[in-house]
């Protein structure tokens, strides 16, 4: 019989099918998509895995808007679903940096697995999925491929790590001053990375260090963040999916319905 | 009688004026526990505290700068809204920056007839409490020239009792949380109302409130907190808290236990009694004092068996920020989780807050 876990975020909508330990299938719709909404999307994921909703005893809902799952047989914090999804891929996870479209947030792991300590950021957008979201758009590129093009800099132009709206205008002023766009996404990058490790070092840090969540797909700002950190850190294959795994693996915990 | 008292909280302008019209005496707003208000009781008149409204400031912006105190400046907006019209005096105590700019701008911008600034030493010692002393007998001969009723020390007397009565009860009902008795939006509406109405009326509802509350199931469920705050002046937080599972079992906060924690010494000249009770004991980070502030914070946990600890502090709250670390240290040390807020305590943080609550508690759970 399967579990099912789903992370109802600020953008997107994914869904885990779960089965004896294995993930039978997974899907990442996004909100503005046309028909997303959180039962179609576990009909996507459950199509995929070749099962009806017959074969699911439980479904864990986590995310912001998580109540907004009627059908879930428990909701549960990001918090707790980062770190049990992040600690299914590594178990040797001590440290879990989530990054999402929205709020990022910072999890200590005990020895045992269990959630010691946790800070969140969500006042400020200049650390956020969002923010890079709104500088791919305005220089021109993909979020896909803003990392890729970051990389290729050799050096990164300076802008400021602590405002969106000021870093916004210096973009622009770079961008009007011809300075060549790879820079520009590099010293973006960079001050993105300054803002996570603002909010990292609330925490004690210790490896293994797992990013997750959609900005963990962004490969310069992984790489920005390894070099402020010193140490390598542990992407899952499907960042965007922690959390709905996290609230599948819950689910194994649950009375069968 | 519980419905009351939380009403008064959003009812408090128009009470107030009733009470004018009824007794025909005046009403002085106050700020901060700093305020000896047994003072302004003795000559006859009702303090009540001022309180903001849980919503955006618009007239206060063209005052204040964005990286106040967002309390104040709300309090300051509805003064501006005319909300407040009805004071006939207003004591603002040097505590902070902010309320030593917001008195000159009550002044300057607002006609209330009498604005008194109280001189709170920032040194806390035997002199700063000879000193406070001497600022309370002036402070309550311009009262007293208000009023036109002269404080004799046996109405000042009387108004320590009546006062005293008030604190021990609050605090009755603060044992009454520990034991699942009482919650701790009730305490904190009974704290907030007594900010409000005639102490005299406020002891008999809660003599019969506490009677009410005694004849109750304990009721044993929720994760045991500790709640630390700048200012939290109404009951959404500790609401928010409740609904996602908690439990306060145990505050430090100008609207829970430092308004009501130690009493005035009733024996003593009663002038310095109350300098030494407001300006020793009521123990807030302005003082400076972390040895006394910690030992106040472990006696309002004793015996509420604490399981974890929320700190909320406003923006801009330079006092409670500075302390932040050291608390979450110490708090830490005692085996306490810590969560932290720091925020301007609108409707639209709640959402965020309560993600954060539930994922504290969820992790307290284990």
């Amino acid at each position: 019989m399967a579990l099912a876990g789903i992370d109802v975020g600020s953008v997107n909508i994914s869904v885990v099918i779960l089965d004896d330990g294995r993930i039978l299938a997974y899907r990442i719709v996004g909100l503005a998509d046309e028909g997303s909404e959180p039962r179609r999307t576990v009909d996507l994921a459950l199509e995929a895995a070749g099962l009806g909703w017959g074969k699911i005893v439980a479904v864990v809902a986590t995310g912001r808007g998580r109540s907004s799952v009627d059908f879930a047989y428990r909701q549960s914090s990001e918090v707790l679903c980062q770190a049990r999804g992040a600690l299914w891929l590594f178990p040797l996870a001590r440290t879990v940096i989530n990054l999402g479209a929205e709020s990022s947030r910072v999890i200590s792991l005990s020895d045992d697995g269990r959630v010691k300590s946790f800070a969140t950021n969500d006042k400020c957008a200049a650390g956020s999925g969002l923010f890079l979201e709104s500088m791919a758009y305005l220089m021109g590129v993909s979020v896909a491929e803003m990392g890729e093009l970051a990389l290729a800099a050799e050096t990164a132009e300076e802008v400021s790590s602590r405002c969106a709206v000021f870093a916004e205008s210096e973009v622009i002023s770079h961008v009007h001053r011809g300075v060549a766009k790879e820079r520009v996404l590099a010293g973006l990058h960079r001050a993105v990375a300054d803002r996570i490790l603002d909010l990292v070092s609330r925490v004690t840090i210790r490896q293994e260090v797992v990013v997750t969540g959609g900005v963990a797909k962004n490969p310069a700002l992984i790489k920005e963040l390894e070099a402020k950190l010193g140490i390598a850190v542990c992407l899952p294959p499907e960042p965007q999916i922690v959390g709905a795994l996290g609230a599948a693996l819950l689910a194994v915990d649950q009375p069968q319905q | 009688m519980i419905e009351r008292l939380r009403r008064l909280r959003n009812d408090r302008h128009q009470d107030a004026r009733e009470w004018k019209q009824r007794t025909g005496n005046k009403v002085i707003g106050v700020f901060c526990c700093n305020v000896p208000e047994e003072l302004i009781y003795a000559a006859g008149m009702l303090p009540v505290r001022i309180l903001g409204e849980p919503e955006e400031a618009t007239e206060a912006n063209l005052h204040f700068p964005t990286n106040v105190c967002p309390y104040l400046k709300r309090c300051f907006d509805q003064a501006l809204k005319g909300r407040y019209d009805y004071l006939d005096g207003l004591v603002v105590p040097n505590v902070c920056d902010v309320i030593r700019a917001m008195y000159g701008s009550w002044k300057l911008n607002l006609d209330t007839p009498y604005v008194q600034f109280l001189e709170v030493p920032q040194r806390i010692s035997p002199q700063g409490v000879e000193f406070f002393s001497q600022v309370l007998a002036r402070f309550q001969s311009s009262l007293e020239e208000l009023s036109g009723n002269s404080v004799s020390s046996e109405s000042l007397r009387h108004a320590i009792d009546v006062y005293n009565r008030n604190r021990a009860l609050l605090h009755q009902a603060y044992e009454l949380r520990q034991q699942g008795l009482v919650s701790g939006v009730e305490l904190q509406g009974m704290v907030l109302s007594s900010m409000l109405m005639p102490k005299e009326e406020h002891n008999q509802l809660m003599a019969q409130y506490l009677d009410e509350a005694g004849q109750r199931h304990a009721s044993g469920e929720g994760v045991r907190l500790f709640v630390s705050a700048s200012m939290l002046d109404n009951t959404d937080f500790f609401q928010l808290i409740e609904d996602c599972g908690g439990r306060v079992v145990a505050d430090d906060m100008p609207t829970g236990s430092r308004y009501f924690f130690y009493q005035v010494d009733g024996e003593a000249e009663p002038l310095k009694a109350l300098a030494q009770r407001y300006l020793e004991r009521v123990p807030c980070p302005r003082k400076m004092l972390p040895q006394a502030r910690y030992q106040y914070i472990i006696e309002t946990m004793a015996g509420a068996e604490v399981q974890g600890a929320i700190i909320h502090n406003l923006k801009a709250c330079d006092c409670h920020l500075y302390e932040y670390p050291f608390l979450k240290e110490m708090l830490e040390g005692k085996g306490l989780p810590v969560l932290f807020f720091r925020g301007e305590e609108t409707e639209a943080e709640r959402e965020a807050h309560r993600d954060d609550i539930e994922a504290f508690i969820e992790m307290l759970r284990g």
